[in-house]
């Protein structure tokens, strides 16, 4: 224990001491926060305010539209109305061309009020759906009221019909939550233990090369038993991982305390919790088939080549994103979900969407942890003999040999 | 109580017969000296003695007991191949590498700065490993092969790489030791470092060994059958009927003789023939002929040519 100990902690000070470690530790919340920040700014400031031309011969409802469009909820437009005369559309065509105009909108209106009026509006680029879809609901809303205002209905009768209907989400403590908001977390932590997995994983393996180039494995094997090597860079980097998830759970949470509100975006102690458990489960699976591709392997290049071994489960995972969300509680969802290779990013998807039944998470981690087992007695039996073999790449049936080696 | 015994010792690499049949005894304070061409077996013997791989059949023991992990703490090893932590620094090096031997901090510590004043790199503590000269690195092995005061000492080819006065220093630290009663086991390929070294040798060859025992012992089996003159004049004692062979570098004649007692009729018949000879040396054939003539006769004289690397 005091060996696993020793390399632990000399892996642990070292990686701590790197500028790459520093600079990831305080660059990535910085521009996340930043990032955040920036959404949510921009999330406030996104009304539309174009400038657009009602061409019409009616007053009604170009006016009421104009209104809604200049000093609605959602909008901040300028609105011209100009009568239908010869040549309009050209002039106005030539005012877009100049940047004046961000599109026109005529009204034809009917032969009779008991016809349908047409409306068709030139965008000056047809990729700026804000505006049109911002005219298109202006309209209905303006048409719509126009109907009732016919058929008698009184100014207040109106405003009450029209009122938007507002539904909250509640979760099952009664406590008002934000769909999108849950969606929002489940994503990030899902990417953040990708993250953290694959490059603190891709750690272990790199470490390993390191030493077996170094050559100082000989003198380290001289003293402790490969198991011992194993498991105290294993430990090690994933508590650097861990260190660092930590520093930016830490920021998260600060900027959540002053952001979070406008985000709406918490993660919950529960989450919390079940992430790290996840995480230190997943990295534990994932760092052990990477110590196995450590030791098979002699250079970063032989390693890029292999790490398709750690992509490909991490990848899937992403995959199955699709079925968890429209359904999370689907046979398919449940299935993948127990995949030990999958389970810590999976489980714990849904744990975010919607807690899954309690002896599906205690099965999962159960079969994780065979899992781990089972990979770490192969892997150790590749590292002991991988380790001590330098230059010729090893071939499948070799790698099997050596598992028979004592 | 001998230090490192291995008995009939076999290793098996798939089809590759790595190590057969290796006996050999260390005893306390000598100066052991394992030889063989390249890929002969040395590094598979000393990784079995330490117990980084495990041999197939045969026993190793270690300061009289059963090979056992807890016996390591008393083993100091510098590999063939030098490793260090490139980016860490010198000191905090020293000190991991006692500490993993079973050393407090403290006293890793202070051994590690007593022996790089020893060794005369004091300036080098606080630098880190890759800014350093191959010779300071390998020096910093040598110290952290030692900083436990291990009682036998395991070093492979400890004076590659390093210039004259840095292998004086580091060979006169390991007479040091040896006067110390350490037992210290070396392997090399430099046959006249053996010679002025080492107590005793193994020379091994495609796994097997070939000779062991003190120098003493094996150098008395080889006749005194090697003579070299140095001389001025006459030449024609060179074709007297006891000599087998003779190489003549003007002046300077190396010559290989059928029996020792040739050697004073040939002295005469050169003074005989007006000859002046300067240098006239009986001598007993080197380390060097000793291991060539093995290891080529263990290889059969059809291949030896290339495949011996002395």
């Amino acid at each position: 224990m005091h060996n696993i100990w020793l390399i632990a902690k000399r892996e642990y000070t070292e990686r701590i001491r790197t500028k790459g470690f520093i600079i990831a530790t305080v660059l990535i919340p910085t521009l996340m926060g930043g990032g955040i920040f920036a959404a949510t700014a921009l999330a406030t400031h996104s009304k539309t305010a174009s400038h657009i031309a009602i061409v019409t011969t009616q007053p009604q409802p170009a006016t009421d539209l104009k209104h809604e469009l200049e000093s609605g909820k959602d909008t901040t437009m300028t609105v011209d109305i100009v009568p239908p005369a010869p040549g309009i559309n050209a002039t106005l065509d030539r005012q877009m061309e100049n940047k004046q105009l961000d599109g026109y909108l005529v009204i034809h209106q009917g032969p009779s009020s008991s016809q349908q009026a047409t409306y068709d509006f030139t965008p000056r680029s047809s990729a700026d759906i804000a505006t049109s879809s911002a005219v298109k609901e202006g309209l209905h809303d303006v048409v719509a009221r126009e109907y009732l205002a016919q058929r008698g209905a009184s100014a207040s009768d109106i405003d009450a019909f029209m009122h938007p209907v507002e539904m909250n989400i509640v979760g099952k403590g009664g406590k008002k939550g934000d769909s999108r908001a849950s969606f929002l977390v489940a994503y990030i932590l899902f990417f953040l233990m990708y993250m953290v997995v694959l490059m603190y994983g891709m750690n272990v393996a790199r470490s390993i090369i390191e030493e077996k180039t170094s050559r100082i494995f000989e003198v380290l094997l001289a003293t402790i038993k490969p198991s011992e090597l194993l498991a105290g860079k294993i430990i090690g980097v994933g508590a650097v991982g861990l260190t660092q998830v930590g520093v930016w759970m830490i920021a998260a949470a600060a900027l959540a305390a002053r952001a979070g509100a406008m985000s709406g975006v918490t993660i919950s102690f529960t989450q919390t919790i079940f992430f790290i458990v996840y995480f230190v489960l997943g990295y534990a699976l994932y760092s052990s088939v990477a110590a196995a591709l450590g030791a098979m392997t002699n250079s970063e290049q032989e390693l890029q080549q292999l790490n398709m071994f750690l992509m490909m489960p991490l990848f899937f995972c992403m995959l199955m994103l699709g079925p968890l969300i429209s359904n999370s509680n689907s046979t398919l969802s449940r299935i993948v979900s127990q995949i030990p290779f999958c389970a810590p990013l999976l489980m714990n998807f849904r744990i975010s969407l919607s807690m899954p039944q309690p002896w599906e998470i205690a099965l999962s981690i159960a079969l994780i942890l065979v899992t781990i087992f089972a990979v770490l007695w192969v892997s150790s039996r590749i590292y002991r003999v991988g380790i001590l073999m330098y230059g010729k790449k090893p071939n499948l049936p070799e790698i099997l040999r050596w598992l028979k080696y004592s | 109580m001998p230090i490192v015994e291995l008995q009939n010792i076999r290793k098996v690499y798939d089809t590759k017969v790595a190590v057969e049949g290796l006996t050999l005894t260390i005893e306390p304070g000598t100066m052991f000296g394992l030889l063989g061409p390249n890929g002969s077996g040395k590094t598979s013997s000393i990784r079995m003695m330490i117990g980084m791989t495990v041999p197939d059949s045969g026993s190793v023991r270690l300061f009289d007991k059963p090979f056992a992990r807890n016996l390591l703490h008393r083993v100091g090893y510098l590999p063939e191949e030098r490793g260090l932590y490139k980016k860490m620094k010198v000191l905090d090096q020293l000190i991991f590498l006692g500490q993993l031997h079973g050393l407090e901090e403290a006293t890793a510590r202070r051994r590690s700065l007593a022996w790089c004043e020893r060794m005369e790199i004091t300036e080098a503590i606080e630098k880190k490993t890759e800014e350093l000269s191959k010779g300071m690195q390998q020096k910093i092995q040598f110290i952290a092969a030692l900083l436990h005061e291990p009682d036998l000492i395991i070093m492979d080819e400890p004076f590659s790489g390093l210039d004259p006065v840095n292998a004086e220093l580091l060979m006169d630290t390991l007479v040091a030791l040896r006067g110390e009663g350490k037992a210290i086991l070396f392997s090399t390929h430099r046959m006249d470092q053996v010679e002025k070294l080492c107590d005793s040798i193994a020379l091994i060859s495609r796994g097997r060994l070939l000779l062991s025992g003190s120098m003493r012992e094996i150098k008395s089996k080889y006749p005194r059958n090697r003579l070299q003159v140095v001389f001025t004049g006459d030449d024609t004692f060179l074709r007297h009927a006891g000599i087998v062979e003779f190489k003549n570098y003007s002046g300077i004649a190396e010559i290989q003789l059928h029996s020792e007692s040739e050697a004073q009729t040939i002295l005469a018949e050169a003074i005989a023939n007006g000859t002046h000879i300067n240098r006239f040396e009986v001598m007993e054939p080197t380390l060097e002929e000793i291991f060539i003539e093995n290891v080529r006769a263990s290889f059969g004289d059809a291949e030896a040519g290339g495949r011996v690397d002395a």
